[in-house]
């Protein structure tokens, strides 16, 4: 009764998210961090907004959004003949923005940590502000930047107000695990959704028992 | 302090003595339109206060039998409440109050339904919404339908799943979907007139929509009286005529 | 030669306050910057190394010019060749001891210097340690082999033995000392400490309200009564002709202090009179 169709799916889209998130997030906590000007406390805020805001927010928006009916779903069509409603890359867009938070704030909350003096040493050293976060300041947060992999991808992995507004429920594209259970029940078939949803429940139990199990060996190898 | 406690309870009982009697309905998405003019016309006589739950048929008959606190069950199929009455929740045998037909519909300005269905082959058409054939009649309908014409294969990768027929018409008024299947009765309300065009498909060429409506159990509990006078009231010749006019086919 | 010329507004915990300040160092020379606490000492050794912009000014090294407000010209830290000591050390926990020096030369420089400054500094025995099981005084050896280890043109040397203990203060002073010998550096060092000014600077150089108020040899700077520099000690012995010895930071010194104290007292000393 069950396919493994959704749980791949859920897979796919949770390990993509986290990749193309710590590709951007990396950079933008680092840049997040320090001196605070107007323009960074107002960036600030729009990436903590997907914390407080509901995922019908996000979905209802990038429902307009990505309309043919309405300008950059428009030009999007016209120009590269992409739809993103009902697709596989838009639910990566939207989870891309619902889980940003979850990268971000504990990589920042990592890098502001760090004693500025350690940035300014390896300048001083004549590296790059690239060789500087790369060789010094990630390698100094390990426990930050696991815990914002962990919490994306678990994040990615329970979403479902977004794809419930977005996707359509279209197999192999857009029916994740979770949309695949609330269908189940809805249809009356509690044996498969018990089967979905207790997958996922192992599955977050698992992923968040190995990143606290992590966190704390770190903890203890600081002072040996 | 138990001064001010005891004055609130009498102020909430109060209250609740004042409230005017109230019933709920669990409503098929399809009727939406429409049993807000059945309770604007209700209301004309009897001033019970009537508060509605809309979903589709599925999705609120799996609430029903989850103990949702409903007094009337309105779907827009006879199995659903059918399966009420076998679980033994309904106080009497369901009736069917109309009958619903389906249409194809779309919003995007350069596309025009046809009652073949041919162009949802076209490759200007990307995408198709549908109903969850699962839990919303109109789904089921939809799937029937394409089947019979032997499209359902050559389709099935650009049909896109609406929990229930809102949704699906939503995907549709938003140009999200560049076609879609719905029910007459959301296309002719006044809500989506004049947004894009619709045509009605051959009633022969899938299995009837009639739709039927249930007294629940729930309604002993609560209002009896209130929900059967409005139960009879669905099956009402007033009742009828607004089945008529958001196009149902009424026997 | 370096000269520099620095303004800036800073924002104090005390409200603005305008640095302003004109200098020329002689190569070679260990430079001492002496002042209160929030006297400006640490901003200018930040705008020395490029990790605060002045508003105003010129800094030149040898001809070079690392920075002037008028063209507009300004050299990144990376590209200034500074050694910077921090007060906290500012050691990458994520490296070993040699793995710290090893980081401050570039992809292909030979990695000799670095066993020699492990042998200087006394850290050979402890090369593979990691930061965090090195005491405060070994730290304070890596901070400063890590920071010659590229043959800066300039050291900067922020309150560097503020936090370590005398014992080790005095060990380190010594190494600090060779090392700029050495190495013929050029050295700045921000300190409050008359002990540590004496013992290693050729010039000190007074900073007041964000200004430089004196620039001569720390001889002549504590004999002419200024008495902001002041020991602290306490008697150990005194004898009826008032010849005490007070300890010191550690050291015992012998003077006469006259008749009026008694053993265990705790005393005050100006700079000039131990001179």
């Amino acid at each position: 009764m069950i396919e493994l169709a959704p749980l791949w799916l859920t897979l796919k889209l949770a390990l993509s998210t986290t990749l193309i998130l710590f590709i951007i997030a990396v950079p933008l906590a680092n840049w997040l961090t320090g001196d605070k000007g107007v323009f960074k406390v107002v960036v600030q805020t729009i990436v903590s907004m997907p914390l407080v805001l509901p995922p019908t927010v996000i979905g209802f928006y990038l429902l307009l959004a990505f309309s043919p009916a309405n300008w950059f779903g428009h030009w999007l069509e016209q120009w590269f003949n992409i739809r993103l409603v009902f697709s596989f890359s838009g639910l990566l867009i939207a989870s891309v923005i619902y889980s940003f938070p979850f990268m971000v704030h504990p990589i920042q909350s990592g890098l502001s940590s760090l004693s500025p003096s350690l940035k300014e040493a390896s300048y001083s050293l004549g590296k790059t502000k690239w060789q500087t976060l790369s060789k010094v300041l990630l390698p100094n947060i390990k426990p930050s930047l696991l815990t914002g992999i962990v919490l994306t991808f678990a994040h990615t992995v329970g979403e479902f107000g977004v794809v419930l507004m977005i996707g359509g429920n279209v197999p192999n594209k857009t029916r994740t695990a979770s949309i695949a259970i609330y269908d189940e029940v809805d249809a009356l078939h509690y044996h498969s959704a018990n089967i979905y949803a207790g997958i996922l429940l192992a599955l977050s139990f698992a992923i968040l028992l190995l990143l606290y199990s992590f966190n704390r060996k770190m903890q203890q190898a600081r002072f040996y | 302090m138990n001064k001010i406690l005891l004055a609130l309870l009498l102020a909430i009982q109060t209250l609740s003595l004042w409230a005017q009697p109230k019933i709920t309905v669990a409503v098929a998405a399809n009727m939406q339109y429409t049993i807000q003019e059945l309770i604007t016309e209700y209301n004309k006589t009897d001033k019970t206060k009537i508060e509605v739950v809309l979903g589709a048929s599925g999705k609120l008959t799996q609430q029903i039998q989850n103990g949702a606190p409903f007094d009337i069950f309105i779907s827009a199929d006879k199995e659903f409440p059918q399966k009420l009455a076998e679980n033994k929740l309904t106080l009497e045998a369901p009736k069917v109050y109309a009958q619903g037909l389906l249409v194809l519909w779309s919003a995007r300005p350069n596309i025009q339904p046809t009652k073949d269905l041919k162009l949802l082959l076209g490759s200007n058409i990307k995408n198709i919404a549908i109903a969850n054939p699962k839990t919303a009649p109109y789904g089921h309908a939809a799937e029937a339908i394409l089947k019979k014409y032997g499209l359902y294969d050559k389709v099935s990768p650009k049909l896109v799943t609406g929990e229930s027929i809102s949704q699906t018409s939503q995907f549709i008024v938003t140009q999200n979907a560049d076609i879609g299947f719905t029910a007459k009765s959301i296309v002719i309300s006044k809500e989506t007139q004049g947004k894009g065009k619709w045509v009605e498909l051959n009633a022969q060429d899938y299995p009837p929509i009639e739709q039927s409506a249930a007294l629940l159990k729930h309604a002993k509990q609560n209002n009896e009286a209130a929900a059967k006078k409005f139960y009879t009231f669905l099956y009402s010749a007033k009742a009828k005529t607004i089945y008529n006019k958001f196009g149902y086919i009424v026997k | 030669m370096i000269e520099f010329s620095l303004q800036k507004n800073l924002h104090t915990a005390e409200g603005e306050m305008q640095l302003h300040v004109t200098a020329k160092i002689e190569r070679g020379q260990f430079v001492s910057l002496y002042g209160a606490s929030g006297a400006g000492k640490t901003s200018i050794l930040r705008m020395l190394a490029g990790f605060m912009k002045p508003d105003n000014g010129y800094i030149k090294v040898d001809h070079t010019e690392w920075y002037n407000g008028l063209l507009k010209n300004y050299l990144e830290p990376q590209q200034r060749r500074i050694g910077f000591v921090f007060q906290d050390y500012a050691l990458f926990p994520n490296m070993n001891v040699r793995e710290n020096l090893l980081f401050a030369l570039g992809k292909n420089e030979p990695t000799n210097i670095v066993d020699e400054l492990l042998d200087v500094t006394g850290l050979t025995n402890l090369a593979a340690r990691k930061i965090q099981a090195l005491s405060g005084g070994q730290q304070q050896r890596v901070a400063l082999a890590r920071a010659i280890a590229k043959k800066p043109a300039i050291l900067l040397l922020d309150e560097p033995l503020s936090a370590i203990d005398s014992v080790m203060r005095a060990q380190l002073q010594d190494t600090l000392r060779e090392i700029h010998k050495r190495y013929a550096l050029t050295t700045i060092l921000v300190s409050h400490n008359t002990d540590e000014i004496i013992k290693l600077s050729d010039v000190v150089i007074q900073l007041e309200q964000g200004r430089f108020t004196r620039q001569t040899t720390p001889a002549d700077f504590f004999r002419n009564g200024n008495d902001t520099g002041t020991l602290t000690g306490n008697i150990v012995s005194i004898d009826d002709n008032g010849n005490a010895v007070v300890l010191i930071d550690n050291r015992l010194l012998h003077i006469n202090i006259g008749g009026k104290f008694n053993v265990n007292d705790k005393v005050k000393i100006k700079a000039n009179e131990i001179m």
